[in-house]
């Protein structure tokens, strides 16, 4: 039924064993930055090694395998997973898994002697072509896959055992037939790229997978920015709908922290459900903004949320569900970790206030925002002073501000460390820190004059990409800045902009001293920003059109062809149609083409016998090609071998066994019999120049 | 399956044209066979399924992680193995298979079968042609040409032999699909009897005398040249004229072997000799009798020929004695 198995063990010969090191390579390669260095080096270079050993003798080859026996490999096989083990902490998570199939790959290599271990290694091969797109789904990752596809249909050309006549040993052959089944194949793969169903959860989960990634943390202890403000990393990026507001209008929404307990921050202990308020007057925004997975449950809105998230659809429809709920302190919290890109759309309301919300537990909230860690008896004694001066407490707030910015304090990303009594010691020695200490020190001066305030965090600012007029915000954009309830208002006061306002209009470049460590793209100007800007939009458009269709992407696109309305069996039958479509389509041009080629050639020919007719030599009846261009060259002794070339090659295209019209080479002996008929003059510069 | 057939015979009419088209177990092609859609098979190789099993793993990965690019390299990959079923298909279809000629041998040898093979336009690669399990040949056909294929089947008993039902296979060019098709002509070749390996002389001539086997060797002396006739044994051609220009021309010798006909006759051998027997001593004097260029006479139960001599009449002889019945006959 299967294919036959051939009794005796087929062995690789050296072309394969090459083929398959380069496949193995290129499958290597893409995702060898994300690995361990020892596991990339290790992996790699046991298939290099092995690339050499075939360049050697045989002798010398069978010597140097024959001291690697294979319990040698299982044992090296072994201490490779048990390095795994030690490197990861654990075995059975998704990235160790990985980088011991990286190793393993070249382990097997090694070993391979039969075909039937090639086609091991090219199954191999083919998973490690997924793998690296857990790292980076980037257009970059998508193209480095290319030649990987097209290694692989030729290494398995390679491995097809060949016929009487040895398949061509031109390099470029088996990689322009590969090149053509993938061409040939793009229109299925499409096909089931659109309609095959995704899941929106996943089947299993490997707990381990999701740990500390970048984004905003669920506490805030300040210095924990202080890496994250280094990150280029796109944090999300906004479409909107009207026009971008302007930079220092830009703030986004994310964690809020109410505890203190004098060295770090946490969220309130309310859960209750928030409502949505609105501000009189304030402008209403829409935008859409398509988050990075940053595996934690917040998400981000601009200012104050006047609406909840939904998931963007192009259809509009008004029954989608809503992705998250709000808090009392006016958070998005999403119904679940956000692991795979999340596209919204949301409103918003730009106002740097906000009323309280009606009938929510007001007293408590406000005693929670009053909580005061002990100690910091400085910084009471301060407030306590500035308090006697302003009663009022809108006046107290911007007393602290400018006291801020007349005190010699300093905005770095490098803050000393602060051992002890955080407030304090920032407030009156260090002087040096970035925002999450002025947010933090600004918001226990207003506690202390019995002003409820609290922290919020998330990104400010952004930058806008001119090709395609979206904003990017990185994770450089993180930011903190404080809120506080005065007159039954939350007010937004942000103390860095105190301290460094080009903070807030020019961001994190234009805050920090020139000398001072900063993330690429927050200092670069002229043409190289530009081409990244241009290079950014390309990606997002990428990242909108292929990374992100996902199962809420599926369903817009069907039912924008109106696909939903079809039954099942429907759709069966629509996908059997077209890819039935598909298949007679590619036949019918493998016949085109057959018949195309085999016209060229005897229309050449035919051409050919009616000039040398004309020019006196018409093919006699009886006369064969080769017998008739012998004839012809006897004539015409001048182009002696440009006749050889036409009998040869003709006979070859009309009887010949190793070239034809199926292969390449079909195309070639096509051009070299045009190219040979073409040195010939003209028929009457023939008639007068030959022989007699 | 036959008391099936005879307890229904309409169903077996209705699944009899169903049965022959699917697995050709009759020899009912006749003449040349192109083959197309409705003759050719095509189901994935081990590494085939192999590879469909690493694309279901892939697939299962993206799933899970939601992997865009990850779905995009499996379908890529899938198609690659969609459109090579095309190329696996298109490489089979359109040859023409034409049954030649079928051979002659001795029990114990090998039949040669001819079939010839032409390829269309285009060049067709990775065949393999396989008659029974016997032997297998491997080859491309190419473009525009008839390739001639010669399938060996080992021969072991005298008689007929068929060809059968041969396959003609490949899986180029990735090795994922073997397509395949089956083509039965009715060709069948004749498998000589084993000559007995030590047979004693030739019987007495009609004429009465003796034929002296042992000086019925080729070495007596070369009496002179006649004409050649068709049918004279090879090894009596008068190479050197033959070389020099001068004609056809035939050695005859002089000798107590050459000459004098012979009778062969299954009457007259001993009583208590097997069928076999008889047939095994018979074919090793018919041969013999050839080899001295001695004409013979052949009688068999139900059949006999004259004295007669050449090619001709030991095909004949030996035809006859191949298809004797056997002993329970």
């Amino acid at each position: 039924m299967f294919g036959r198995r051939v009794r005796r063990p087929l062995f690789l010969d050296t072309r394969q064993v090459r083929w398959l090191g380069t496949l193995l390579l290129a499958v290597q390669l893409p995702q060898a930055y994300a690995m361990p260095v020892w596991i990339a080096i290790a992996g790699m270079a046991l298939v290099v090694f092995r690339i050499w050993l075939q360049s050697r003798s045989v002798m010398e080859r069978e010597r140097v395998l024959a001291r690697i026996p294979p319990y040698v490999l299982a044992l090296f096989a072994l201490a490779t997973g048990l390095a795994v083990r030690q490197s990861f902490g654990i075995f059975l998570g998704r990235d160790p898994c990985v980088a011991f199939l990286f190793v393993l790959v070249g382990i097997k290599y090694l070993e391979a002697r039969t075909v039937r271990d090639g086609t091991l290694l090219v199954c191999l091969a083919s998973f490690l072509l997924v793998t690296p797109f857990f790292y980076n789904q980037s257009l970059l990752a998508g193209l480095a896959a290319v030649p990987a596809l097209v290694l692989l249909a030729s290494c398995l050309q390679l491995l097809a055992p060949p016929g009487n006549v040895r398949v061509e040993y031109r390099l470029r052959d088996p990689l322009r037939r590969s090149a053509r089944l993938l061409v040939e194949g793009i229109p299925l793969a499409l096909l089931l790229f659109v309609l095959f169903p995704r899941l929106s959860a996943p089947l299993w989960g490997l707990p381990s997978d999701f740990a500390a990634r970048t984004g905003l943390s669920d506490h805030m202890h300040p210095g924990s920015i202080s890496d994250l403000t280094l990150s280029d990393a796109v944090a999300f990026r906004v479409d909107f709908l009207s026009e971008i507001p302007p930079a220092h209008l830009r703030y986004w929404r994310g964690p809020v922290f109410t505890r203190f307990n004098g060295e770090e921050w946490s969220p309130s202990l309310m859960r209750s459900a928030g409502r949505i308020v609105h501000a009189r007057g304030a402008p209403l925004v829409f935008y859409t903004v398509t988050l990075e997975p940053h595996y934690k449950r917040s998400l981000f809105a601009l200012d104050i949320p006047a609406s909840l998230p939904k998931r963007f659809d192009a259809t509009l429809p008004t029954d989608l569900p809503e992705l998250a709920v709000l808090t009392p302190d006016q958070q998005l919290i999403a119904r679940a970790a956000v692991a795979q890109p999340l596209r919204y759309s949301q409103m918003s309301q730009l106002e740097p206030s906000y009323p309280v919300a009606p009938g929510t537990q007001g007293d408590i909230e406000r005693a929670e925002n009053l909580q005061l860690p002990r100690g910091s008896p400085r910084m009471r004694a301060l407030a306590r002073e500035l308090r006697a001066a302003n009663p009022d407490d809108t006046r107290y707030a911007n007393a602290v501000l400018r006291w801020f910015r007349e005190q010699p304090f300093y905005y770095t990303l490098s803050p000393p460390k602060i051992d002890h009594d955080l407030t304090d010691r920032f407030l009156f020695d260090t002087r040096r820190g970035f925002c999450e200490h002025y947010a933090s020190a600004f918001v226990m001066l207003l506690r202390a004059a019995g002003i409820p305030a609290r922290v919020v965090t998330g990104y400010q600012g952004g930058e806008v990409n001119p090709n395609g007029g979206y904003l990017i915000v990185r994770q450089s954009d993180a930011h903190a800045w404080a809120e506080a309830l005065i007159d039954g208002e939350w007010r937004r006061f942000d103390p860095t902009a105190a301290v460094a306002p080009s903070r807030i209009e020019f961001g994190l470049g234009g805050a920090l001293p020139a000398d001072e460590r900063v993330p690429l793209f927050a200092r670069q100007q002229g043409w190289f920003k530009r081409v990244q800007l241009a290079w950014d939009a390309i990606n997002y458009g990428w990242r909108r059109h292929i990374i992100d269709f996902n199962s809420d992407q599926q369903e817009t696109l069907w039912r924008f062809l109106r696909l939903d309305r079809w039954a099942p069996w429907q759709i069966v039958l629509g996908v059997s149609l077209v890819t039935g479509l598909w298949a007679a389509g590619l036949l019918l041009w493998f016949r085109l083409r057959q018949r195309q080629r085999g016209d060229r050639v005897l229309m050449l020919w035919n051409a050919l016998c009616k000039r040398l007719a004309r020019a006196g030599l018409p093919r006699e009846a009886y006369e064969g090609p080769l017998a008739y261009v012998s004839r012809a060259a006897a004539r015409w002794p001048a182009f002696t071998a440009a006749f050889a070339v036409i009998g040869e090659t003709y006979a070859e295209l009309r009887y010949g066994r190793s070239a034809s019209s199926a292969g390449t080479t079909g195309d070639r002996a096509v051009a070299r019999l045009r190219h040979a008929i073409a040195v010939l003059p003209r028929a009457r510069t023939l008639r007068n120049s030959g022989v007699a | 399956m036959s008391s099936l057939a005879a307890q229904s015979h309409g169903l077996s009419a209705w699944i009899g044209p169903w049965r022959q088209r699917l697995w050709r177990r009759a020899p009912e092609d006749a003449g040349s066979i192109t083959l197309h859609h409705s003759r050719i098979y095509i189901l994935p190789t081990r590494r085939g399924l192999a590879l469909l099993g690493t694309a279901a793993t892939m697939l299962l990965t993206s799933l899970n992680y939601s992997l865009s690019l990850g779905f995009a390299v499996t379908f890529l990959v899938i198609g690659i193995g969609a459109s090579a079923l095309l190329h696996t298909y298109r490489n089979l279809s359109g040859i023409e298979v034409r049954p030649l000629t079928a051979g002659a041998t001795f029990a114990g040898g090998t039949l040669p079968f001819v079939l010839s093979l032409t390829g269309g336009s285009g060049i067709r690669r990775g065949f393999i042609l396989q008659a029974s399990e016997d032997q297998t040949q491997r080859f491309d056909v190419p473009a525009s040409t008839a390739l001639s294929v010669t399938l060996h089947r080992a021969a072991a008993v005298r008689g007929r032999l068929a060809l059968g039902r041969v396959t003609l296979s490949s899986d180029y060019p990735v090795g994922l699909w073997r397509a395949w098709a089956y083509v039965h002509f009715p060709l069948d070749g004749i498998v000589y009897p084993a000559p007995e390996p030590s047979p004693p002389p030739l019987p007495i001539g009609a004429e009465g005398h003796h034929a002296l086997i042992a000086a019925a060797g080729d070495d007596t002396d070369l009496a002179g040249l006649r004409d050649y006739q068709q049918g004279d044994p090879l090894q009596r051609i008068a190479w050197k004229s033959v070389a020099r220009g001068a004609g056809w021309h035939t050695k005859q010798f002089e000798g107590a072997g050459g000459g004098g006909p012979v009778t062969l006759t299954w009457d007259a051998l001993p009583a208590g000799m097997s069928c076999e027997a008889r047939i095994a001593r018979l074919t090793a004097w018919v041969l013999a009798a050839e080899r001295a260029a001695r004409p013979f006479a052949l009688r068999l139960p139900g059949c006999s020929f004259p004295v007669g001599q050449g090619r001709e009449q030991r095909r004949l002889a030996l035809t006859a004695l191949a298809l004797l019945p056997g002993e329970e006959a």
